[in-house]
């Protein structure tokens, strides 16, 4: 990859400054997120995703009285 | 008291309490030691004697008053240097924290300042908890004991070599991807990683929330238990404390493994990623061990190494490159090169990759989970290999992805690793032992019972 596509990524990344040797980290960076998204599973669901959900205390009034 | 470098908590607490040991005595003889040894072994970046004999008199005072605290009270300890205590820095170990000045008490801190605990420094790290060892930062790498001029892993590398050289009995250190469990693999300690929630992060600085967890470091499973003890509790300013019971980790330490069901994931380390022939011979013998205390010890299988390592890679680089974009955009030259390359490959995962590595991580916890449905413990390996010199930087980065750690930051069990012998050089053999979330106690009974069963944790790096 060359240096200007480098700078591109970085500057995505919000690294707009990052000098030549950094540009070379980038690169080996790139290259090992590639290789490790590379062996995600292809299967992936988003009903598998976890979610944020709240947990209200429940008033004790929410059983109806005819309840057994 | 003949030995002080190497008197465990549990026997240093009966002698303070009994009034046979003074904690001031005690204190000194430690800070001696540290003055005498870290030239050697840099475990500290920063001790604190003024602080320690304050605090070393004041419990001199509470007890001769009968006021004793608990096990802690007077017995030394330090913290790794992510960890805040109010007044000193928090370096982080690196430049762009040289002069961060901790404005109170991470909840940890305060816990082990109530439990009248004397507080000695701030221990070496890797940069950020995730660059190192390096050789490019304010100060050097801490050195193992073990062996010559030895890796003593990491990130919580002060920690381990702290402890295993009798510099101090106590210490913490946290875990994102095993950075307590590492170094007390290679170090031949015990450290464990609690189940994620149960002991506060805030006042921590953080490498990936997600799976940062802060862990107690002693040199016996005792000792480690009541540790725990004072750590663990409910934090409502942390959004991943657990709001849960705290048992009493001791109790049942005694109880032994007979009938016990114990799990070995044998596949991790003979065929995912196959151990140094001495590591995969200490972690059958441990299984013969237990299955001769009569636990019912019989293989398991989980999902392969990997796909926990892949998980948890993504979630770490994304997670710790949100927290340190600033600064990398900012300044760059002030990073180590390893903490700089490591953090940087979270700036180029796609938002999607790292959803999706989320997602692989929720479907492995359930099918960890379930694996452990039909036992109480499972058996594993920490590290696959002995540890290697510490100026062989291709040894280093080889030795750190051989490991069966990250499976448990990825489903938040607790995680314990411990010694498990000694290759025929010296070098320190591991094991680790993983329960069911919450059940701390248990872990710490099966490794109780190994520990009383070999003795391995009673051996002290030669010459010391």
């Amino acid at each position: 990859m060359n240096k200007a596509k480098l700078s591109e990524i970085a500057a995505a990344a919000g690294l707009p400054r990052l000098s030549d040797k950094y540009l070379d980290q980038l690169q080996m960076s790139w290259a090992s997120g590639r290789e490790l998204a590379d062996k995600l599973p292809k299967d992936l669901h988003w009903t598998e995703e976890l979610s944020l959900t709240f947990r209200l205390p429940r008033p004790s009034s929410d059983t109806p009285k005819s309840a057994p | 008291m003949s030995d002080l470098a190497f008197l465990s908590i549990t026997k240093a607490a009966e002698h303070l309490r009994a009034g046979k040991l003074s904690p001031v005595t005690y204190t000194e003889a430690l800070l001696d030691r540290i003055q005498r040894l870290n030239p050697r072994f840099h475990a500290f970046i920063r001790t604190t004697p003024d602080l320690a004999m304050a605090a070393a008199r004041q419990a001199e005072r509470d007890m001769a008053a009968g006021h004793w605290r608990g096990p802690l009270h007077g017995v030394p300890f330090a913290l790794k240097d992510i960890i805040d205590w109010s007044g000193l820095p928090t370096t982080a170990h690196s430049k762009l924290l040289a002069d961060n000045i901790a404005p109170s008490d991470a909840v940890v801190s305060a816990r082990l300042k109530a439990a009248g605990a004397i507080m000695m420094g701030k221990l070496s790290t890797h940069e950020f908890a995730i660059g190192g060892p390096s050789f490019d930062l304010p100060w050097p790498p801490a050195v193992n004991p073990w062996g010559g001029n030895h890796f003593p892993g990491g990130s919580s590398s002060g920690s381990g070599v702290a402890l295993a050289a009798g510099l101090i009995p106590a210490a913490l250190g946290t875990d994102t991807g095993g950075s307590v469990r590492n170094p007390a693999s290679l170090c031949a300690i015990v450290g464990m990683k609690p189940t994620y929630g149960l002991v506060s992060r805030r006042g921590v600085f953080p490498l990936a929330n997600s799976l940062d967890h802060v862990g107690p470091m002693t040199r016996n499973v005792r000792d480690n238990a009541l540790l725990l003890q004072v750590l663990a509790g409910y934090d409502g300013d942390d959004p991943g404390s657990a709001d849960v019971p705290i048992p009493d980790y001791a109790a049942g330490l005694a109880a032994g493994v007979n009938g016990l069901r114990i799990g070995l994931v044998r596949h991790f380390y003979t065929e995912d990623c196959r151990a140094h022939p001495e590591q995969i011979a200490a972690l059958d013998q441990a299984a013969e061990v237990l299955r001769s205390l009569g636990a019912r010890v019989e293989e398991v299988r989980l999902a392969p190494l990997e796909q926990y390592a892949t998980a948890t890679r993504l979630i770490i680089c994304c997670e710790a490159f949100a927290i340190h974009r600033h600064w990398l955009a900012t300044r760059p030259d002030d990073y180590g090169d390893l903490a700089r390359q490591r953090i940087l490959d979270g700036a180029v995962v796609s938002a999607a990759d790292y959803i999706d590595a989320l997602r692989l991580r929720a479907r492995l916890t359930r099918q960890t989970l379930a694996a452990f449905a039909d036992i109480d413990v499972a058996l594993t390996a920490s590290n696959m290999d002995p540890t290697c010199p510490i100026d062989d930087a291709q040894a280093c980065a080889s030795l750190y992805p051989r490991q069966a750690r990250q499976p448990f930051n990825i489903t938040g069990q607790p995680a314990l690793a411990m010694p498990a012998g000694f290759t025929q050089d010296g070098l320190p053999l591991s094991l680790q032992l993983i329960g069911h979330p919450f059940a701390e106690a248990m872990v710490y009974r099966v490794a109780e019972a190994y520990e009383r069963a070999t003795a391995w944790t009673e051996r002290h790096p030669p010459g010391l």
